[in-house]
């Protein structure tokens, strides 16, 4: 194992590594958490009444989804700091201003994770028993209450399982925001490829750990999911 | 500024040559990767324990790492082994045309190989009984009674895994490669107008996948007769 003390702590690269990961899941958590919550407000405009609001939000779905991730993060990396320029400028702030790589990408895979996850959450609305959002309100309750406590809960148990593949998909598009600089796992290994030219000692390393990650992942989702559906489990016998 | 009309001009014949050269990728990705997927789905499906942990392992591995850490892995990775620089494979290898290939291949292969094991094992199981029973080979059974039916429940799926391959080519431009997405950032680091080169190249990565999601929507309708006919039965039926 020659190449063990390429890992080492301080000396070697281990720290770089270590920060590099930390920032993969960083940007993975806010992602994921901004690009949730964006894609569940999508699903409920794409399921209102109004007509123009729901055409609006299908079509934001159906360009981000066809839209290779990386030009989207180009777009808001290069064109962020441009729009920050313009914005500043007239407030006597002059030269070139460049956005943060960590948010410019966290923001551009947000709005990726929306996309996707307003399909899985329209999905997830519709497939709610009718006869349970009329009973509920046949007890009078309010609207947003009803959505809060018996479309919401029911409608997150059917849209886990997609959740769980998008976590997947968000942890590997952090990725490519190494891209533009920032220096997560990926781009860590790379610094540490170019100055030792152990390239695939690290690369193989990254990859270790993210297939770590979807191995994790889809260990919890297992175990979440027979919890989550262990009342559906119980009744349908065969 | 969002759109600038002199710039947009100027670069439009820069991104078609990209775009020749993504489409060109799709087709070699698609290729190849279904040549890879097709033995590693039957694994998947097979009676032989480590042929199906051979399979499983292989989807699990390639679906699980990010495109753009296989692509690394074979640019910037492969060269640190003498015995590869010094192989006759180093001919292809140092290219990163070929890397690329291989890297979003191997990829694409790992999701094909999924929907295809999955569509093959969604054939029902007495067709095959029945094909067996009246004498057909195995090679026979597969070609006239599994693959035609695979090929039908696969066809969504596949053609969101097509899209998915269009939009991955575009890291290729990462190691070099001149692609769309290539083309685009050219015009950019050249102009400093992130707008006009990226906007464009995103319209016709649009155009790209508009075209193949009807193609797909087509095939479909081609594939599924029964589908045609059923649908306005069903709203004879609710309507009577």
């Amino acid at each position: 194992m020659g190449e063990l003390p390429l890992f080492a702590y301080g000396g070697g690269w281990g720290d770089e590594l270590l920060r590099g990961f930390g920032l993969t899941i960083a940007l993975s958590v806010v992602a994921f958490g901004l690009g949730t919550a964006l894609g569940l407000a999508t699903a409920l405009g794409e399921l209102s009444k109004l007509k123009p609001l729901s055409r609006v939000l299908q079509g934001y779905g159906a360009v981000i989804r066809s839209l290779p991730e990386l030009l989207i993060i180009f777009l808001l990396y290069f064109g962020g700091s441009l729009a920050l320029q313009a914005l500043l400028a007239p407030l006597g702030v002059e030269g070139y201003v460049e956005v943060s790589a960590f948010w410019a990408g966290a923001i551009a895979l947000a709005i990726i994770q929306g996309a996707y996850a307003s399909e899985v959450f329209r999905g997830a609305i519709i497939a709610v028993p009718r006869g349970l959002v009329e009973a509920a309100a046949s007890l009078g309750l309010k609207r947003w209450i009803i959505f809060v406590r018996v479309t919401l809960p029911i409608a997150s148990r059917f849209a886990f399982p997609g959740l769980c593949n998008l976590w997947m998909v968000v942890i590997k598009n952090t990725s490519l925001v190494s891209a533009v600089g920032l220096e997560d796992l990926i781009g860590a290994a790379g610094t540490a490829g170019e100055n030792t030219k152990h390239y695939f000692t690290f690369y193989f390393a990254v990859l270790v750990a993210y297939l770590l990650l979807s191995g994790l992942t889809m260990a919890t989702q297992s175990r979440a999911q027979s919890r989550l559906f262990s009342y559906a489990e119980a009744g349908r016998g065969a | 500024m969002i759109m600038d009309l002199q710039t947009l001009v100027g670069v439009v014949p820069d991104l078609l040559e990209g775009t020749l050269v993504t489409l060109q990728l799709v087709a070699f990705v698609l290729v190849i990767g279904f040549l890879i997927a097709l033995p590693v789905a039957l694994a998947r499906n097979a009676n032989l324990r480590p042929l199906r942990a051979f399979g499983a392992g292989f989807i699990f591995v390639f679906r699980g790492a990010p495109v753009l850490v296989l692509l690394y892995l074979v640019y910037y990775g492969l060269p640190q082994f003498a015995w590869i620089r010094q192989s006759a494979a180093w001919v292809l290898l140092r290219e990163p045309y070929v890397c690329a290939v291989v890297a979003l291949s191997l990829n694409s292969a790992g999701y094909a190989a999924e929907i295809l094991a999955g569509a093959f094992r969604a054939v029902p199981r007495g067709e095959v009984e029945a094909a067996m029973a009246v004498g057909m080979s195995r090679f026979h059974v597969f070609r006239s009674v599994i693959a035609p039916q695979a090929a039908r429940l696969a066809l969504r799926g596949y053609g969101n895994e097509v899209v998915f391959v269009i939009k991955g080519t575009a890291v290729v431009s990462m190691v070099t490669i001149i692609d769309l997405m290539g083309a685009a950032n050219a015009v950019y680091f050249n102009t400093y107008d992130p707008f006009t080169p990226l906007l464009a190249a995103g319209v016709i990565y649009l155009a790209m996948v508009a075209v193949l999601t009807r193609a797909v929507g087509w095939l479909e309708r081609a594939m599924w007769p029964e589908l045609r006919a059923a649908a306005p039965a069903i709203g004879k039926a609710v309507a009577g």
